[in-house]
């Protein structure tokens, strides 16, 4: 009996025993039961096959499990992990099992004129989509792929130059900014679910240079915008309480303005409430803190992230960082809020903004071969972010997942990319040696409904499959 | 015995020594020395014989002691000395005499009679021994006695003469006469058969003693064989392995006459007549020859070095080559082993085979001899790596571009030129298709694209600097166009047209120039609007000059600019003022082609590039300052380092030369990294960066620092290469320019791309 046992021992793979831990409450294991003896060639389906049979946890529906050890996700079989890192088949192997990763799958595509700078999504009772472009326009869409309204053109009020960001400030008005240095707000009125009308409201100048970013604080009535000419600017959307426009920023304030320039304008024109020139570089993004409207951050291309108060207009906290910054997004993060800023050196650069922070880089995320230009954070936990970069990619990071950096990156910790979504349009073409070419991602969103919506050079908008992509 | 002798010897000292002589002179007749010792060893034969000799003896003994005597005393005995020898005698065998008194009183001594029984010892007294002294016989020729005996006796003088001589021939001559008389007996002397033998031995020059053998048997004491252990642990003597100096001096006067032709080899007597008669026609290759002054540095040809073990013809195995030694050897170029031969065994010598490299080996030593220079060169030995300079790595040196972030597309035909606006967001390109494009450089996004000229190419872009007006220039063929672009804000749109029509006002002087002569000069340039459909696309003034311009550089201070245009002969390098809308034409008489021109970027200096130099001239007290030589056969390109000190330039041989306008004239570094032509060059404004670009599509970033310590030699490290250009026609990458702020360098393609490195 003892010589079959042994064969079977050598025909078979080598038994590993682990240890199952979780951190979700409903999917704990009786007690007594968290230790296992898998074979060795085991792989993620098979253990997830393990833990939903009826002596484990037993639940109604099986539940698709993924598994992290020391950090990071179990692609491999146990076998694989274990002689990669130098341990013994003798160790004890400890699997949190998390809900399993979705990949995100591709939804649709939504056609576009040109380059689409920026995406802003609704959701909640109307689904609704707002891009802005590089023709000067922006466009309110429908989850059925159809154009509601656009923004009129030069011509008729629109802006003279193109829109890089445009927000719902509610389902019922819109911001938008662009490289015309001006902030338009728009009434914007649905007839029915296919068509809807853009009025203009407002005009807000004061910048001079072209608005990077924009982000709104709609309880608040609030506008702070990132301009190329290293302002952060500070708006109000209702008309009474903004101050009067700088004149010389008007339009046709210049006396030899060609006739073609001077544009009609119907909507009342408004100045900035502040406009804090605090950066020496071109800013590239300004948000608020998600919690409170009086302070704000902007990332620049001068390496910094700033802190500011906007009831005083004053920089509170600088945090430089080691690249030029070009976007901005505020994490809750799993123990603090923090800050995610994509850089020109291809990575995204966690930030702990609070001023007792120890160090000013949390984390790394690296796997991007390009300029990372929009960062948005997972509607749905504290833990995943989407990041869209000039590489033609959009990459899922799930901050759970950390190793410590090589000497070449660096050091500290590294977190590479849990999923990376490829541009539709580009599927099947051959890849030159600059990435993303035509198909550079200039904006991406991540909605609870919409799932990740992203757009940019390819002139599309590509919606991938948003929920449960990373495990709870 | 002993008294006699002392008496006799008191009574005449003198006379003993005449029998002394007389006996010596007896004595001389045999030899003195060798009688003796053959009489001493004949002593037992005859007791006569052994008589004589005792009293030989004794008499010599005797006169030894008397010189003792003489030494110690007087002549006179004293009584002691007689009652010493009494005592002695006495002693020996009791008294021998009675003591009586004489007629006179005195005592007198009474010896007994000797009783001649045989304990008496008169063996010698047995014939009457002559006493009288030394005294001459002759004195007894009238008598016929001879003297006395020692009782005073006569003693009878023999018979003799005629009646004897009867007696004497009838008698039987005895044994061993020898007709001689005995001069101490007067007897005939005879001597026995012995004695004979003797004397005819000595007389025969034989050796005297019977029984010597004089050839006797050497008996080797001292073995010549060498025996392992040698009887003395003496060392060998020198003698032993020195040379001999005979043989040697006998050699050396062989080898002389020799030399001198005293001695020569045999020849036949013929033979050497035939050689007398055709005497050999030689001459002297060297008779003329001079001699060389003497050089210390002149050394004599070396020696062949001595064959090793190796190359015997059965070295020990040690020296013979492995297979793989072999091998190595084998591939190797004969010029580059390090021995000509390789090591062969053969187990005997007639195996060997003829040297097949004799003769050329041979002739390459003549050819050495002959040829080889033999001066004394003074030889570093230096490692070449430890002569490099440290150089920081790369990685240390971030931030520097290295991958392509954006690709501009959208130039039909090359892109020739581009340049970064100073705020750094905007890009400015012209190419072939004759257009000048705006991009927004972060996003490569094609902002504006304004057609100049429909056939004829952009040669040119550059902004002007300063933040305070944002125009653009560009050069299409002899038009320089200035155009604000469209997007910037309505103030920075305002001064920027402010700057560019101020100066119509002073267009009109310009005109007013004259010439010698009083015709109208032309002026250097014609600045006008360029026409509607170009100011509605923002391009809002024109400047025409002769020829065709192909750089523009501006002033830092954006008022001035310069033109060059190489087909322009004397015109070709032209200053404008844009504030005047003036041209001037600095240079009456350019020596050579002018390639290149630019402000130096913090004092009032020009610098412009000829296909070989490049000239320095100050503005201010117009003169030239200095001339730059960097070797290259055709300057492409140059900048200035912002700290204004160093200058690099690019050539069309591929050469990139990095200039310290303090130290020389002559380039401190020459780089040749690129295989084709260098296109551009530029440094960047603040980070210690420079990049070149080449015909081979490749774009070089250095790390170029410069240090305020004079003493310091600027430091300069390749960093990276940056490929990705096509190579079109045989051009690459046409222009670069930096980013003002950043580390970020953009590219002209001649693929019609344009690419942003970050």
């Amino acid at each position: 009996m003892a010589g079959m046992e042994s064969q079977n021992l050598a025909t078979e793979a080598q038994q590993v025993r682990v240890n199952f831990t979780s951190s979700e409450p409903d999917l704990q294991l009786p007690e007594g039961k968290s230790q296992l003896l898998v074979p060795g060639d085991i792989k993620r389906y098979g253990l997830s096959r393990v833990l939903n049979s009826g002596s484990m946890l037993n639940t109604s529906s099986p539940v698709p499990l993924d598994f992290l050890v020391n950090g990071t996700f179990l692609r491999g079989s146990l076998e694989d992990y274990l002689k990669e890192n130098g341990l013994s088949f003798e160790t004890t192997v400890t699997l949190q099992y998390v809900r399993s990763l979705i990949p995100p799958v591709y939804q649709g595509s939504f056609e576009h004129d040109d380059w689409i700078t920026g995406i802003d999504v609704l959701s909640g009772g109307k689904q609704r989509l707002l891009t802005s472009s590089y023709d000067g326009l922006f466009r309110v869409w429908n989850a059925s792929n159809q154009i509601i309204a656009t923004s009129p053109s030069s011509s008729n009020g629109g802006h003279s130059a193109p829109v890089k960001a445009a927000n719902f400030l509610s389902s019922s008005q819109i911001a938008s900014a662009g490289m015309d240095r001006t902030i338009r707000l728009w009434k914007y009125t649905e007839s029915d679910d296919f068509t809807g009308q853009l009025k203009p409201t407002l005009e807000l100048y004061g910048h001079k240079g072209s608005i990077e970013s924009m982000d709104i604080h709609t309880s608040s009535g609030r506008i702070v915008t990132a301009s190329s000419d290293g302002g952060i600017g500070l708006w109000s959307t209702s008309k009474s309480s903004a101050p009067e426009a700088p004149a010389s920023l008007l339009p046709g304030a210049g006396v030899n303005v060609s006739k073609k320039r001077k544009i009609a304008s119907s909507a009342p024109q408004r100045g900035p409430l502040s406009i804090m020139q605090i950066h020496s570089s071109p800013a590239s993004a300004a948000i608020f803190h998600p919690a409170d409207s009086t302070v704000a951050y902007s990332a620049s291309e001068d390496h910094t992230i700033r802190t500011m108060d906007l009831t005083t207009s004053l920089v509170v906290s600088t945090l430089t960082t080691a690249h030029p910054l070009m976007s901005l997004c505020s994490l809750p993060g799993i123990s603090s809020a923090l800050l995610a800023a994509g850089t020109t050196a291809r990575h995204i650069t966690l930030v702990d903004p609070r001023a007792s922070a120890t160090k000013t880089s949390v984390m790394t995320l690296r796997g991007h071969k390009n300029t990372v230009t929009s960062i948005s954070a997972s509607p749905e936990n504290n833990y995943s972010l989407v990041s869209g970069s000039y590489d033609g990619t959009c990459r899922i990071w799930d901050l759970r997942s950390v190793r410590a950096g090589s000497k070449a990156e660096g050091g500290g910790s590294v977190s590479d990319a849990v999923y990376v979504i490829e541009r539709e349009s580009q599927r099947g073409k051959k890849r030159g040696d600059v990435p993303g070419r035509g198909c550079k991602v200039f904006g991406v969103v991540w909605d609870k409904q919409w799932g990740i919506v992203s757009g940019g050079e390819d002139k599309q908008v590509q919606i991938n499959r948003g929920s449960g992509l990373l495990a709870n | 015995m002993a008294g006699t002798r002392s008496s006799l010897k008191r009574k005449a000292p003198p006379a003993e020594a005449v029998v002394e002589t007389a006996f010596h002179s007896d004595d001389e007749e045999f030899g003195d020395g060798l009688l003796e010792g053959v009489l001493e060893g004949d002593s037992d034969d005859s007791s006569d014989d052994d008589g004589d000799d005792a009293d030989i003896d004794e008499v010599n003994a005797d006169l030894e002691n008397e010189e003792e005597d003489a030494l110690e005393s007087d002549d006179i005995p004293t009584d002691e000395e007689d009652a010493d020898g009494k005592n002695a005698a006495e002693a020996d065998d009791g008294p021998k005499y009675r003591i009586e008194t004489d007629a006179n009183g005195g005592t007198r001594y009474v010896y007994e009679d000797i009783v001649p029984d045989y304990d008496s010892d008169d063996t010698d007294a047995q014939e009457p021994v002559n006493t009288i002294g030394n005294i001459p016989l002759s004195f007894y020729d009238s008598y016929p006695h001879i003297g006395y005996s020692i009782d005073g006796k006569k003693v009878m003088r023999p018979a003799r003469g005629e009646a004897l001589d009867a007696l004497l021939d009838s008698i039987e001559v005895p044994k061993g006469w020898t007709g001689l008389t005995d001069p101490a007996t007067g007897k005939p002397l005879n001597l026995s058969q012995d004695e004979l033998e003797l004397l005819r031995r000595v007389q025969m020059n034989e050796v005297p003693e019977e029984g010597y053998d004089p050839y006797a048997d050497t008996i080797e004491w001292f073995t010549s064989f060498e025996e392992p252990m040698p009887l003395s642990a003496a060392p060998e003597p020198k003698r032993r392995f020195l040379p001999s100096k005979h043989e040697a001096k006998k050699v050396m006067k062989l080898v002389k006459a020799i030399r001198e032709g005293r001695i020569l080899p045999y020849k036949p007597p013929e033979e050497r007549e035939k050689d007398e008669e055709e005497e050999e026609q030689l001459f002297d290759l060297w008779a003329d020859e001079q001699q060389n002054p003497p050089n210390i540095d002149r050394i004599s040809a070396p020696k062949m070095a001595a064959p090793g073990y190796d190359q015997s013809y059965n070295p020990p195995p040690e020296y013979l080559p492995t297979e793989d030694e072999k091998k190595a050897w084998n591939e190797t170029e004969p010029e580059e082993r390090a021995k000509e031969y390789l090591p062969e065994k053969y187990d005997a010598l007639r195996r060997v085979p003829g040297y097949d490299q004799f003769v050329k080996e041979r002739f390459e030593r003549c050819l050495d001899l002959y040829l080889a220079p033999r001066v004394r060169k003074n030889r570093l030995n230096i490692d070449p790596s430890s002569l490099l300079p440290k150089l920081p790595r790369p990685e240390e040196l971030k931030p520097f571009p290295t991958v392509t972030s954006i690709e501009f597309r959208g130039h039909e035909g090359r892109v020739r030129s581009l340049a970064i606006d100073p705020t750094g967001m905007f890009l400015a390109t012209g190419g072939d298709d004759g257009t000048v494009k705006l991009w927004e450089l972060k996003s490569g996004k094609q902002m504006d694209s304004i057609k100049l000229s429909s056939d004829e190419p952009v040669d040119a872009v550059r902004w002007r600097p300063g933040k305070d007006a944002s125009i653009l220039s560009a050069a299409v063929s002899e038009d320089i166009y200035f155009l604000v672009p469209s997007y910037i804000d309505p103030e920075l749109h305002q001064a920027s047209r402010d700057v560019l029509d101020a100066g119509f006002g002073y267009a009109t002087h310009s005109q007013q120039l004259m010439t010698a002569s009083g015709a109208r000069k032309d002026p250097p340039a014609k600045w006008t609007r360029p026409g509607t459909r170009l100011e509605d696309q923002g391009v809002l003034l024109k400047a025409t000059v002769r020829s065709p311009i192909k750089v523009i550089h501006w002033h830092r201070r954006g008022d001035f600019f310069c033109t060059v245009s190489p087909s322009g002969q004397k015109s070709s390098v032209a200053i404008h003022t844009l504030s005047k809308h003036l041209t001037q034409i600095p240079f009456r008489k350019l020596p050579g082609l002018a390639q290149t021109a630019q402000f130096h970027p913090s004092r009032p200096l020009f610098f412009v590039a000829t296909q070989r130099t490049i000239r320095c001239y100050d503005l201010q007290k117009q003169e030239l300052v200095k001339a730059l030589q960097p070797g290259a056969r055709w300057i492409s390109t140059f900048d200035i380092h912002p700290g204004g000190d160093n200058l690099v330039v690019g050539s069309y041989d591929r050469r990139l030369c990095w200039h310290d306008l303090e130290l020389s004239n002559r380039p401190y570094k020459t780089m040749r990294f690129h295989p084709e032509a260098i296109r551009a060059v530029k440094f960047h404004r603040s980070f210690p960066l420079f990049a070149d670009s080449s015909d081979d599509g490749s774009l070089q970033i250095f790390h170029g620092k410069v240090t305020n310590d004079l003493m310091a030699d600027p430091t300069i490290v390749p960093l990276k290469t940056l490929k990705g250009h096509k190579v079109v026609n045989k051009l690459g990458v046409m222009d670069i320019d930096w980013h003002p702020t950043s580390p970020w360098v953009v590219s002209a393609g001649a693929d019609g791309t344009c690419r942003l490195w970050t």
